[in-house]
């Protein structure tokens, strides 16, 4: 084993409830610092309750929650000076103007970065002289941005951060998260989002877990899972074969001459399989993490 | 694709291509310098500026330009940035060769299975080498 940092997220069989129903059934969660860990999941798959319970914001029913290695019930005012959240909807007291609202934000916050500030309500061209209660839902979202970055925390996490926005203000949004919340030590800085528009973030997750049901479907790293889960395409003379050897993802898809299997664990198997049996032509890619989480996540 | 113009390469992250994303940028650095769009002192994007523009993790850009400056492709000059190196050392000479072996044998095992014979594949590194030729020749006209 490798001496790795002592994580910043620890979670083992965590459980969430809400009413009667069960929202996060034994989930296992294990983030170093300086990465970016991403929760992918459909509506309902237990994302926003597994980023609730681990802010304090949801009844643990079972498991072990641990941040910085500390207890967030029992110290939580030491874990939430380090950590800056930004919720999918965030709300802001309406008789505020943008600059009351950063300037309340910075009144918890010892660490609260000036400079962040300015630069960051320049690059989204908030009116610091507006009412939050006339925000549009991408500046309520900007502004929430601008408040979690400049408290310079070491874990940021972001619940479904970009839905809804046109994709001008999800550029910046993420432009904003890379160059500025990873700005000073970067191997300190931890990420943790929860998201289904998981394309646009496919270059900045370190790692991820696909959630079904409140469980685990697959933890992986993202180039890890890109080098197993393939796409491969074979193309045959003849008519394509029925009977396969080979696991795949999903049922195999014929189309003329040309077969499609998904696979899990590289393309090598495949490969020789089909060539064995007459393939002509054989072509690989890799699955992106969209179509690794469609493949996975059953509907 | 996105066109850098301080360096002149095109960059291009494809996730569909199974290859590891700071591996992608590493290579794309060795093509540039072999092609002459890169020449030994030339300075690379900041990892800042090229996250952003490819919208990729700091991370994984810092760890393409440790991996080059480890390689000798390029030397991190404190405070000034990331910088083509044209100095190549026995030792580097060495180490190279076995990565380029390492390469090479993986295009063996693509041709296998494509049913290329040898004969065509040796023509076929030929044919590139010349283009390349060409291509840094063309470059050094500017």
């Amino acid at each position: 084993m490798t001496t790795e940092a002592k994580p910043v997220i620890d979670v083992e069989n965590l459980q969430v409830a809400f009413g009667r129903a069960d929202a996060v059934r034994g989930l296992c969660l294990s983030v170093p610092p300086g990465r970016c860990h991403a929760l992918f999941g459909r509506n309902g798959a237990g994302k926003t309750s597994t980023l609730k319970a681990l802010l304090g914001l949801a009844p643990v029913k079972g498991g072990r929650v641990s941040l910085f290695g500390l207890d967030p019930a029992r110290d939580e005012a030491q874990v939430k000076a380090r950590l800056a959240w930004v919720p999918d909807a965030p709300g802001f007291y309406p008789w505020m103007t943008v600059r009351d609202a950063l300037a309340y934000a910075a009144s918890f916050r010892p660490n609260w970065r000036r400079d962040v500030e300015a630069h960051l309500v320049g690059k989204f061209e908030l009116d610091l002289a507006a009412p939050t209660k006339g925000l549009s839902k991408g500046q309520r979202t900007q502004l929430a941005l601008v408040a979690a970055i400049a408290a310079d925390p070491e874990l940021l996490v972001l619940d479904e951060p970009t839905s809804g926005l046109d994709p001008l203000v999800r550029r910046q949004f993420l432009e904003a998260v890379i160059s500025t919340f990873q700005d000073r030590n970067p191997e300190r800085r931890t990420l943790l989002v929860s998201t289904h528009l998981i394309s646009e973030f496919e270059g900045i997750v370190d790692s991820f877990t696909i959630m079904q049901g409140g469980r685990d479907v697959l933890t992986a790293g993202s180039d890890d899972a890109r080098a197993r889960f393939r796409r491969v395409r074979a193309w045959f003379d003849e008519r394509t074969p029925d009977a396969l050897p080979i696991r795949t993802l999903k049922p195999p898809r014929h189309e003329g001459r040309m077969l499609e299997l998904l696979v899990d664990g590289g393309p090598d198997e495949a490969r020789t399989w089909l060539t064995a049996v007459g393939a002509s032509r054989v072509e690989a890619s890799a699955l992106s993490l969209e179509e690794i989480f469609l493949t996975t996540a059953t509907p | 694709m996105s066109y850098d113009s301080v360096s002149g390469v095109r960059w291009l992250i494809d996730y569909n291509s199974g290859v590891p994303v700071y591996l992608q940028l590493v290579q794309q650095v060795q093509a540039a310098v072999a092609s002459g769009t890169l020449r030994d002192g030339d300075q690379l994007p900041s990892v800042r500026a090229l996250a952003e523009e490819l919208r990729v993790n700091r991370n994984t850009v810092a760890k393409a330009w440790q991996e080059l400056e480890s390689e000798g492709v390029i030397e991190n000059r404190q405070g000034a940035g990331c910088f083509v190196t044209a100095s190549v050392t026995p030792l580097r000479r060495a180490v190279r060769t076995e990565r380029l072996a390492a390469a090479l044998d993986g295009v063996i095992v693509q041709a296998h299975h494509l049913q290329v014979p040898d004969d065509t594949l040796r023509s076929l590194l030929e044919e590139r080498l010349k283009k390349f030729k060409q291509q840094r020749e063309a470059s050094n006209d500017d």
